[in-house]
């Protein structure tokens, strides 16, 4: 009893660790842009497909198909950032909504089109399972944990530190200031949003072994767990994040186990739902940002 | 044919020098009717069955209009509420098999009735986290129609949902085959549009408005905002679950998959692409965005895509969709420059 307790919460840990990578950079974005991206979680589909079309047709290991995942997502990333994300600078948020909606079926369907919308089989990455204090675990799994942590580390550092994690605060709080003293806010918005994109395409790569299926609609059910998050967590708050992915994915983990598995997809929007009743700012947040 | 909203707020441009053409405004009207009446006889029955589709949607977009476009409130709720209303329906004509125009009442008062309990905690909210919210009912929805198996029957679905037949006392009549149907279709619409049209112009239709464009003010001349706030988004429920109910009557099935984004957002295609806070833009948005697509047998992948482009050339381009088109064709059949 206990141990299933265990396991399961331990589950939640690395199914949260995969949220958490997608919904940083979603959260990030929002910090600059101050538009939710509905588009994120097809970010996370590029990446995957990325590396299941560089092992299925060039036939490349499963590092290479990581990289090549992570570059074909940036690409496009770029493509959109340029010619959209960028023109989203102060627009009101609806306009954010929209336009994001938007670049999600754009996105999605341009897959399902050309690579069919049934599902592929991911063969590649570590699943041999492993023993750690007692409990086991695929690599994979250890492998998303430690990339996860490696991850909130670099991203801690970086928007401490950095120059350009400085002035994608700077942003975040005030654009016009921005501009006055010289920080080129179109490109901080744009690599705000590669960087993004590219941690959502990491985070499929590495999630992809262990959901085994590909296809076209997975992105827009990431998209639809990491919304509660990102909320949750505080718009723009990267710490807060962390914390509520975790949260969400020990919940889910719980709830698919004691409850039923069918239920899982809505702990996020039940729990979301009933956080903004009782906190509406987000639970880590001490005031009402937007 | 109504009139928009700025049209008719705009007085006419001063009189120029040039002579006047003549108004032309209601033959036009008379011609577009007659069109929509004898439309049967006129096309073949895909191109009917492709306008029925859009008259279906024409409802929950009336719906999303009020919200939209006259209360400033984006939403993503749409398509739980007309899955409501199509279950509603489904679940009556199958179990009770009662007449089609109770089901249509029960299915709007249903999704009225959830959505009261369902906006007062949303409508707490601001911009963003009320979009979430309006697209967590979504998602829930679905869950409950694919979970609740001893009513919905889960993924399978209600089928063989009745034909709509209307009983008066002794006699009966049902509708069969697409003609009549869109003629019932068509009846509906027209006085869903009728309906917007009077909340429009009545004064809570002003008050609507005040609240889109500063509800602050709104509130501080004395709008009481948040009561209209709910009742609007009631009763954008209530249109929503109407147009399901047709739906589910129309298509004889009824599956989890209503609740799905994708209606939502084709709600929000043609409120924003034909004009959001117009009346005859959001008509002409339905039958454009839904009619021409099904008419075409565009493959849902492609229409999709499209619905990408339209979405970020609406957002960035033409803000106000085709409204500023449609108002300046129609001052040109009234005759004004």
């Amino acid at each position: 009893m206990f141990s299933t307790l265990a396991e399961q919460i331990i589950n939640g840990i690395v199914t949260g660790s995969v949220y958490a990578i997608v919904a940083v950079g979603m959260t990030m974005i929002f910090g600059v842009l101050r538009a939710i991206n509905f588009a994120h979680g097809e970010y996370y589909m590029l990446g995957t497909f990325g590396a299941w079309f560089a092992i299925d047709y060039l036939e490349l290991s499963y590092e290479a198909s990581i990289v090549v995942g992570i570059l074909a997502t940036i690409v496009i990333a770029y493509v959109v950032g340029r010619l959209v994300m960028q023109r989203m600078v102060g627009a009101p948020a609806e306009a954010g909504v929209l336009a994001t909606l938007g670049i999600a079926l754009i996105l999605q369907n341009t897959v399902i089109l050309v690579f069919g919308g049934g599902y592929k089989f991911f063969s590649g990455g570590y699943i041999e399972p492993v023993s750690v204090l007692g409990f086991t675990l695929a690599q994979q799994r250890m492998l998303i944990l430690v990339v996860c942590l490696l991850v909130f580390i670099g991203l801690e550092l970086m928007v401490t530190y950095s120059r350009m994690g400085k002035s994608m605060r700077a942003v975040s709080q005030n654009i016009e200031c921005c501009e006055v003293v010289g920080i080129d806010v179109p490109q901080v918005v744009l690599r705000t949003f590669i960087l993004g994109a590219a941690l959502a395409a990491l985070s499929g790569v590495l999630t992809a072994p262990v959901n085994v299926n590909v296809y076209g609609g997975m992105g827009e059910l990431i998209t639809f767990k990491t919304l509660p998050i990102i909320i949750m967590g505080g718009l723009g708050n990267v710490r807060g994040t962390f914390f509520a992915a975790m949260l969400l994915g020990i919940a889910e983990s719980l709830v698919a186990t004691y409850i039923g598995l069918q239920f899982r997809d809505t702990v996020g929007f039940v729990t979301l739902i009933l956080t903004l009743m009782w906190r509406p700012y987000g639970l880590f947040s001490t005031e009402a940002r937007f | 044919m109504s009139l928009t909203q700025t049209s008719r707020e705009t007085p006419l441009a001063e009189p120029s020098l040039e002579v006047r053409r003549r108004d032309l405004r209601l033959p036009l009207g008379i011609l577009v009717a007659i069109v929509a009446l004898s439309a049967p006889f006129l096309i073949g029955s895909y191109a009917l069955h492709a306008i029925i589709i859009a008259l279906i949607f024409l409802l929950p977009a009336h719906g999303l209009n009020l919200l939209v476009g006259y209360t400033g409130l984006l939403s993503l709720a749409q398509a739980a509420f007309f899955g409501i209303g199509a279950y509603t329906a489904g679940l009556l004509a199958v179990h009770y098999g009662t007449p089609f125009y109770v089901n249509l009442v029960a299915a709007g008062l249903m999704a009225g009735l959830i959505a009261l309990p369902l906006g007062i905690p949303a409508l707490r909210l601001r911009a963003t986290s009320f979009v979430m919210c309006t697209l967590g009912f979504v998602i829930i929805g679905q869950a409950i129609a694919k979970n609740w198996i001893s009513v919905t029957r889960g993924d399978m679905g209600l089928s063989s949902i009745p034909k709509p037949f209307f009983a008066l006392g002794p006699a009966s009549f049902t509708v069969s085959g697409t003609t009549g149907f869109y003629y019932l279709t068509l009846a509906v619409a027209v006085l869903a549009t009728l309906a917007v049209w009077a909340i429009v112009r009545s004064p809570a239709g002003r008050n609507m408005i005040a609240i889109r464009e500063n509800e602050t003010l709104a509130e501080s001349v004395g709008v009481p905002t948040w009561r209209y706030k709910l009742i609007v988004f009631m009763l954008s429920a209530v249109f929503a679950g109407v147009g399901g109910s047709i739906y589910a009557h129309y298509l004889t099935v009824v599956s989890p998959l209503t609740f799905q984004m994708y209606y939502s957002t084709t709600m929000l295609i043609i409120v924003l692409g034909g004009g959001a806070g117009t009346i005859s833009g959001v008509v002409f948005g339905s039958l454009l965005f839904v009619g021409l697509s099904e008419a075409l047998r565009v493959a849902p992948e492609l229409r999709m895509i499209a619905y990408g482009f339209c979405l970020l050339i609406l957002v960035f381009w033409f803000k106000k969709g085709f409204a500023p088109l449609l108002n300046r064709f129609w001052s040109f059949v009234g005759g004004v420059k």
